[in-house]
């Protein structure tokens, strides 16, 4: 935790080095069922929960990446889907231009959205707080207004996109790996940022700015960083994720909706945690497909995002890894940190 | 361009800045006296402008009157949520940010109401002065702008008279100044704090009444307006009502000739630009402190 960080003394690192045997089970035979879902098509058709587990793992990688500057860093981005949507439009201009496979340059996608993050890092980064999350909302609306109007990328109705050549019974399955890859990449990357060096300055940041920088700590350089590094993996499922709908549109990517969900997520999970995230995207994902069916309204939807969020801050604001771990409660399987 | 064309875009961008002006003193009062950032300030504008809208539509009512009367509703309705919602964030660290998220929430949840029920159709209000434009010379001016120019005025100098000569008022001010040394000093700041949220909440109530007439509005519509208010309100420096009203009255005028030059839809990119360069010379804001965060 956060509070109990004390510079020179690299308690956690020493902790990661006791990975119990349950959690490695358990790690083991996830994602042995993960790998082979797929082949349930020969079942039934299997596609929905495809889809679902597809959307689960690219929220999973989204919020995740939100988490490195909103929870480890304390650095809170409403507009970090900025980077979701620049990398969808990244790969699907490299796909109608010059004809690569999305699935190819996904990772160029992330490295483009981490240049615009360096960028947006070097623009905000002599501002705390409310001033920050303040320019990253601005930030979003700039991008927005950019995309709405600029015709070489079709304006605010888009761009089509050509349907991969694969078989369609299986059409899904290629989303279904990549996204599963951003997820593990993206949850990876926190699990190394959290044991890592930087990691500790960035948590330290997190706790108290001010002191960060008086032990030594270069906290413009590593808000930077984290903001750029928080940018990868969205880029990422942002260039999968539009191949996987074969259109390009701005509503898709640049709602403030989008960025309310990372939020919520990692929030609900567990902020500065890498297990928080995974958990809470399950949970809003399941949860939205509950309520879609249920009450048919995508508006009422809206409430319930914004209602979770408001329950969450006022009666357990360290999510749920945060609050479990806070009362010794947090079985082990849970415990990725 | 001409001189005479300048001024007509700068005395069209001044009525629309009054307003945004009017729009952004409630936020600034929120943060000052409370370091509350209220993320939902927009939507509850525009629940505003709902209310005058269908006041208008459905009865007939005018939305001066409904400006009026949404003064003292959208206080109760700030004095209640104040009450609700914050007493039990107050004690946390990082105080400010949790009003971020929170009323983020707050947002969604006005906003999807907001669709649900009154759909995502665009409304304006259209009384008769609306339509109509007055000339002065050889200039016009939008009647229904200028009357909602002056109403905003009108609220801006009630809220500078009730801050400068009253007791509570006094406890505003003082709480905006060093809410610990006021609380010390016998200032009631729970109560101090009710009234302010209240008052800034009535501000939205009154600015989204003005805006029924002015701009057309849908639920989703106040994304856009709280992000120009919040680049006002950072732009003057977080807290100040002198740069916030000088911000927006300058911005609009800015934006006027950004969307006569470039393109009305380019017009809201002034505000973010400046917000932009702002952050980088001078974080914290024209009239700001520097922050203690």
């Amino acid at each position: 935790m956060a509070e109990q960080t004390t510079l020179g003394h690299p308690v956690e690192l020493g902790e990661m080095a006791r990975p119990s045997r349950v959690r490695w089970a358990v790690v083991g035979v996830a994602t042995l069922l993960l790998l082979v879902l797929p082949l349930a098509r020969f079942l039934d058709s299997y596609n929905y929960v495809l889809q679902i587990a597809t959307v689960i793992f690219m929220w999973v990688s989204l919020s995740s990446s939100w988490n490195i500057l909103g929870g480890y860093t304390g650095y809170i981005s409403l507009g970090h889907n900025v980077f979701f949507g620049i990398g969808g439009y990244v790969a699907g201009l490299l796909l109608l231009e010059l004809g690569w496979s999305p699935f190819l340059t996904a990772p160029l996608a992330g490295l483009v959205s981490m240049l615009l993050g360096l960028v947006a890092g070097l623009i905000t980064y002599r501002t705390q707080g409310p001033s920050f999350i303040i320019s990253t909302i601005a930030l979003l609306l700039v991008v927005t207004l950019l995309m709405d109007n600029w015709s070489y990328l079709g304006g605010s109705s888009g761009l089509s996109l050509p349907l991969p050549g694969f078989d369609r019974d299986w059409l899904k399955v290629p989303f279904y790996y990549a996204m599963l890859v951003a997820a593990i990449g993206a949850v990876l990357l926190a699990y190394r940022v959290q044991h890592s060096k930087f990691g500790l300055a960035l948590r330290a940041i997190a706790s108290d700015e001010v002191k960060a920088e008086m032990a030594g700590i270069s906290t413009r350089r590593f808000k930077v960083m984290a903001f750029s590094l928080s940018a990868f993996f969205p880029g990422v499922v942002g260039a999968v994720w539009g191949y996987s709908l074969a259109y390009l549109r701005p509503v898709i990517f640049f709602l403030i909706a989008v960025a309310a969900r990372m939020v919520l997520m990692a929030i609900i999970g567990g902020r500065g945690t890498v297990a928080g995230p995974v958990i809470g995207a399950i949970l809003i994902v399941v949860l939205d497909e509950a309520s879609v069916s249920f009450l048919g309204a995508s508006e009422l939807n809206l409430v319930i995002t914004g209602l979770l969020l408001v329950v969450t801050l006022l009666f357990f604001p360290l999510g749920i890894v945060g609050t479990l771990r806070d009362k010794n409660r947090l079985p082990s399987w849970l415990d990725w940190d | 361009m001409t001189v005479a064309a300048a001024l007509q875009i700068a005395i069209l961008g001044l009525l629309l800045g009054g307003v945004y002006a009017l729009m952004s003193s409630g936020l600034t009062l929120m943060f000052g006296v409370m370091r509350v950032v209220n993320l939902a300030h927009g939507a509850f504008i525009v629940l505003a402008a709902y209310f005058s809208f269908f006041m208008w539509d459905l009865v007939g009512i005018d939305p001066f009157v409904s400006m009026v009367l949404a003064l003292p509703l959208f206080f109760l309705l700030g004095a209640v949520v104040y009450r609700v919602f914050f007493p039990r964030i107050e004690g946390s660290p990082r105080f400010t940010e949790m009003t971020v998220l929170m009323t983020f929430g707050f947002a969604f949840v006005v906003e999807g109401l907001m669709s649900y029920y009154f759909t995502g159709i665009f409304r304006t209000a259209s009384p008769g002065y609306a339509r109509v434009s007055i000339t002065v010379g050889s200039f016009y001016i939008p009647t229904g702008q200028l009357l909602a120019a002056g109403a905003s005025a009108l609220l801006l100098i009630s809220l500078w008279a009730f801050l400068k000569f009253t007791h509570t008022g006094y406890g505003v001010r003082a709480t905006m100044q060093n809410r610990d040394a006021a609380q010390i000093v016998g200032v009631d700041v729970r109560r101090v704090s009710t009234v302010a949220f209240g008052i800034g909440m009535a501000l939205a109530g009154g600015a989204g009444a003005l805006i029924s007439f002015i701009l057309p509005f849908f639920p989703a519509r106040h994304w856009q307006w709280i992000a120009i208010l919040l680049s006002l309100v950072v732009l003057g420096g977080m807290g100040s009502l002198k740069g916030a009203v000088i911000g927006a009255l300058g911005l609009a005028v800015a934006s006027s000739f950004v969307g006569d030059i470039v393109g009305l839809v380019w017009a809201p990119i002034t505000f973010f630009g400046a917000l932009f360069v702002i952050l980088m010379v001078r974080p914290q804001g024209l009239f700001g402190k520097k922050a203690r965060v």
